[in-house]
């Protein structure tokens, strides 16, 4: 069974680590306990990080709105720094299990869980987040595009713990569209997030699809015009980049249908600036 | 077993206790406190039985561990039962015949009770989305969301 860490700093947190012994982090917890709880995951120690000060907080600075690793996604959706274009970030946390899972469970974890349906991902990828980890050795940033490289894995190193996540602020529009068998109760058998930015970029991501979530950004810019001009081609190319499979949650022929849906549906509020059909 | 201190207030009662590094907030209630009424269903945060509320958030204690509680303020259903008295909560489940088998009643009335502290009149809708990680095998929601609604209206 593992030990309980709870560290009040950096310092005391890389101090605490054993050599040669696997500890692993805990913030909401949501994912994490279960995994202990089946005996799928068997660690010498859980290091609970919600105290270290560099994870605290949602704030905006002049040029990104920055989301503290301890922060959940109860508070995510509560926080008025969580605005313009990053709203997109609320209709996806909104999703997000139900509100006491959202009280626990932080935006943060649901990256590193690196689940390909994590709710949390697509949003965050449309917007361009970069992740700052620490380690013992350093730190570094780390795009949010090059963090998945499979099924629950991700580039983090042993050890390596992530504080922040950045997105540039931007007064673009974002949509987030998930299918669900349960409300309440379901992982994303379909996620689809979509951001027209106000220079026209325009990019899609699409989660619980493929081995990770997907960004698609190399649309270029497209004004409302082009956008529906553009449709067909758009979606084809989001279907074509989807490599679902069949699994208890949906077919894989239900998850191509659904993305197609969801992003003639994204392009459409775009192109003609109307509210997204849910 | 290595045990750990754990300093919390539960229901108004400052507790300090041992606890095991992997007790769960709702083990901790339940075996060593003694507070049974909050259940546990699944155990896995999908069904809301064990719901309790945490330094003012409903949360499920089955997702907690009990050391992550230090300094923390917590409620249980038996807070909800004062002086002799029910709460207007459990009252009105029983007016509105709100539960059959019961078992999910505490998670239920706790996440019910978060959800009026901070919001006194909530809509339907309000009460749907609070409730929605708070299952029921017996009744069919409907009770349980009038019951939930009449405490509402009937707020100052």
């Amino acid at each position: 069974m593992p030990a309980y860490l709870h560290p009040t700093t950096l310092a005391e947190a890389f101090e605490s680590l054993g050599e040669g012994t696997e500890t692993r982090y805990l913030a909401g917890g949501t994912d994490l306990i279960v995994q202990l709880r089946d005996g799928f995951i068997a660690p010498d120690a859980l290091m609970d990080v919600k105290a270290l000060p560099e994870l605290q907080g949602i704030k905006t600075t002049e040029e990104a709105l920055e989301i503290g690793a301890a922060a959940s996604c109860g508070q995510l959706l509560a926080s008025e720094h969580v605005g313009y274009g990053c709203t997109v970030l609320k209709q996806a946390a909104s999703t997000l299990a139900n509100s006491l899972l959202r009280n626990r469970a932080t935006l943060i974890g649901n990256l590193c869980n690196a689940s390909p349906g994590a709710d949390m991902a697509p949003a965050s990828l449309v917007l361009q987040g970069v992740l700052t980890t620490v380690s013992p050795g350093g730190g570094r940033t780390i795009e949010l595009r090059d963090f998945f490289t499979g099924v629950k894995k991700h580039v983090l190193e042993p050890n390596e713990l992530v504080t922040k996540i950045s997105f540039p602020l931007t007064k673009g529009r974002g949509i987030y569209l998930k299918k669900r068998r349960i409300h309440g109760h379901d992982l994303a058998q379909v996620g689809v997030a979509g951001f027209h930015d106000t220079d026209g970029s325009f990019r899609l991501a699409l989660g619980a699809v493929a081995t990770t979530p997907l960004l698609l950004d190399d649309f270029g810019r497209l004004s409302t015009t082009e956008l529906a001009s553009q449709r067909e081609e758009i979606v084809a190319e989001a279907v074509g980049a989807a490599k679902p499979i069949s699994d208890i949650r949906a077919s894989k022929e239900y998850r191509l249908a659904m993305v197609r849906l969801f992003t003639e549906r994204i392009v459409d509020a775009f192109a003609n600036e109307t509210e997204v059909q849910r | 077993m290595t045990t750990k201190s754990l300093h919390l207030t539960v229901n108004g009662e400052v507790y300090d206790a041992f606890v095991s590094e992997n007790a769960t907030l709702l083990t901790f209630l339940r075996d060593v406190l003694g507070l049974t009424g909050t259940k546990e269903g699944c155990g896995a945060g999908e069904c809301g039985a064990c719901t309790v509320i945490l330094n003012g958030l409903p949360v499920n204690s089955c997702m907690v561990l009990a050391l992550e509680c230090e300094g923390a303020e917590v409620r249980t259903i038996e807070s909800e039962y004062q002086n002799g008295e029910l709460s207007n909560l459990q009252q009105a489940f029983i007016e509105y015949n709100a539960f059959q088998c019961g078992f999910c009643t505490p998670g239920m009335i706790m996440s019910a009770r978060a959800l009026l502290e901070a919001n006194p009149h909530p809509s339907r809708d309000d009460i749907r989305e609070a409730m929605e990680g708070n299952l029921c095998r017996c009744t069919g929601y409907d009770s349980i969301i009038a019951a939930i609604e009449s405490v509402g209206v009937s707020a100052s």
